[in-house]
């Protein structure tokens, strides 16, 4: 088996600054991390690997110094990184990244599961992994919280939505975005932290992976972000409905139609 | 600032360390000092996590890291808790005398098991202790064959360790280093030391009856033990001043944190000269031990010289992590004074520093002695 995790690195601040004329984060000159739930997404494929055997590949888009999250992948038990880097990737928004991630798992021979965070801690969006799944028409099973391959070798998944939980069986090969509640990342160990630094790690632009200029970088990128703002906060309003069982009960039935909620 | 010379490897490992101390050390801090011992389950997770051989050479299963990431993980694990980052000390300092001095053999048979079994180095008798001349205990020449005999006593790891290299005398005026394994008949543990602090590092002893070994386990050449001892003294020392550092920087966040939130009538603390002097002084020792525990573990991976830098950083730390502690107990007043926050626990945890591995008296000395022979 294969599992390909894909990685972004964030920045390592809170406090982060955002581009007067694009609107987009500045990442200049702070020094990043691993996007935290990406983590989980190396240790589900980690506990794949440790029950089934697998072969585990990091693999992440981005300049040449995000090589230290592949290596922390490497540390905690990556067979191997691949590093997607090329000025002409730069000012990519979800769906040119997505390009270029897909592209690059077909450069790679493809793979029986390949994993995401849920989002990442910086923009949120939760959209890369979904797009690579359309890109490379594979099912996708989003905000996972419980994975498992069954005997037959189908994806054995729980994913933890808003109010509820879904039981979902499907084929590989598939891609799955990960909740933090799925596991509890192991530690990258002395050892393997001095290895990971030894091994190479592959390095493809947009010439190695096939891509016309247009789909990639800020020219790919269709989203254009006019404005970026702190949500108002709407005030809760609590109501209590007066009188017996029966009249409270008509006059919920009311509220709510008259909402168009029922 | 060090630090921010860190090699990626050692940037990792820092990281990886401090990850490690806050969701497996520092929670449990002040149930070490109480249960006087590791809390269950910790010292699996230190070897389950390769903590053990970090400084084993790749061929035996470690890490090979350097000294200067070595003294930064005991610093970092002494941040949560002391007694962690001295157990540690003890076995690191052990494993570097049978890395440097241990002949093939030895090595072979007894470095992979460093991964996951304790060792530690002893010196001490009820006759000797910064004085290793007056010991006692003595390994005996028949054939082949070495014998030995003695009681060690105030081990660091006594008890939980599993291997031990012992200084016993080999001849008239002449001391050795052995190695010694408790599954060796003749071998037992004694009683453990009830100390005020450092409580989760055991301290005990060792009593050795006609334990008998071969050759091979002469650390050294016959006649080069006090110098392993004193090479073993120089190499925990580094680690000491990691330790206190650490200590320190425990204090400093205590007392810190208590002086955010915390006003006297209706001044902040943190408006209070009186305060402010306290922390500032807390952040210097506390740096400056750290400038040269760092300066010490450079020249020892350098190859230079390093016993005077190792003393500078056990003396001056140790006096220092006691004041430290002394000043934070004093900026939280009577919830310093409370059993309830950790502060008393790091003042008795500093203190034990100011005798162990020599005397702060003798370190003077042998600093003073270095600086006339330059």
């Amino acid at each position: 088996m294969k599992i390909i995790v894909c990685l972004k690195q964030v920045p390592e601040t809170n406090n982060v600054k955002i581009d007067p004329v694009t609107h987009n984060l500045q990442r200049n000159g702070i020094s990043g991390v691993i996007n935290s739930f990406d983590v989980n997404a190396i240790e589900a494929a980690l506990e794949l690997k440790d029950r089934y055997g697998a072969e585990v590949v990091a693999l992440t888009m981005g300049p040449p110094d995000y090589e230290k999250t592949l290596r922390l992948a490497m540390a905690m038990g990556a067979n191997e990184g691949v590093l997607l880097s090329s000025r002409g990737f730069a000012g990519a928004d979800t769906l040119a990244t997505a390009t270029v991630l897909a592209a690059a798992v077909n450069k790679i021979g493809g793979a029986d599961l390949i994993l995401f965070g849920r989002q990442a801690v910086d923009a949120d969006t939760g959209q890369v992994g979904p797009l690579v799944a359309e890109k490379l028409d594979l099912p996708q099973y989003t905000y996972v919280s419980k994975l498992n391959l069954s005997s037959d070798g189908q994806i054995d998944a729980v994913r933890m939505l808003d109010g509820g939980t879904v039981r979902v069986n499907g084929d590989l090969p598939a891609v799955a975005t990960v909740r933090s509640e799925l596991n509890e990342p192991r530690y990258a160990t002395p050892r393997n932290i001095k290895l990971s630094f030894k091994k190479d790690i592959v390095v493809y632009d947009e010439k190695d992976l096939d891509l016309d200029d247009s789909e990639i970088g800020q020219a790919g990128s269709p989203t254009i972000v006019t404005k970026v703002y702190t949500p108002t906060a709407t005030p809760k309003v609590t109501e209590t409905l007066e009188g017996s069982a029966k009249e409270a009960a008509q006059n919920l039935l009311t509220k709510l139609s008259e909402k168009s909620i029922l | 600032m060090f630090d921010n010379t860190f090699t990626p490897e050692q940037q990792m490992l820092h990281q990886m360390v401090k990850d490690f101390t806050a969701k497996e050390v520092a929670p449990f801090d002040m149930a070490i000092d109480q249960k006087g011992d590791f809390t269950d389950g910790l010292f699996q997770k230190l070897i389950d996590n390769g903590f053990l051989g970090l400084t084993l050479p790749e061929e035996y299963g470690g890490a090979a890291f350097d000294p200067i990431a070595t003294a930064t993980t005991i610093n970092d694990l002494a941040y949560g808790n002391a007694s962690v980052g001295v157990t540690l000390e003890g076995h690191y300092k052990t494993l570097d005398q049978l890395m440097k001095y241990g002949n093939e053999n030895i090595q072979k048979e007894y470095l992979d098991s460093a991964n996951h079994r304790i060792f530690a180095f002893s010196n001490t008798e009820p006759s000797g202790g910064s004085n290793p001349t007056g010991i006692s205990s003595t390994a005996v020449k028949e054939g082949n064959k070495w014998i030995i005999n003695g009681d060690k006593v105030m081990i660091t790891n006594g008890g939980l360790a599993e291997v031990y290299i012992i200084l016993v005398k080999s001849g008239e005026n002449e001391f050795s280093c052995f190695l010694i394994d408790k599954d060796m008949p003749g071998f037992s543990f004694g009683k453990r030391e009830d100390f005020i602090g450092l409580r989760g590092t055991p301290v005990g002893e060792v009593v050795m009856n006609n334990i008998e070994v071969s050759e091979d386990h002469l650390i050294g050449k016959r006649g080069q033990g006090l110098e392993i001892a004193d090479q073993a003294h120089d190499d925990a020392r580094i680690l000491m001043g990691a330790v206190l550092t650490g200590i320190m920087e425990h204090a400093l966040k205590i007392a810190s944190d208590y002086a955010k939130q915390r006003k006297a009538l209706d001044t902040p603390l943190t408006d209070l000269q009186v305060i402010q002097e306290k922390i500032a002084n807390i952040a210097i020792s506390k740096e400056l031990t750290k400038l040269v525990y760092q300066q010490a573990a450079i020249r020892k991976q350098n190859g230079q010289p390093y016993m005077e830098e190792a003393a500078m950083a056990k003396t001056f730390g140790s006096r220092s992590a006691v004041k430290a502690g002394d000043d934070a107990l004093q900026v939280l007043a009577g919830y310093g004074y409370s059993r309830e926050y950790p502060i008393e626990h790091l003042i008795r945890d500093a203190r034990a520093l100011e005798i162990a591995e020599g005397t702060v008296e003798k370190m003077r000395t042998a600093i003073a002695k270095a600086e006339f022979e330059k």
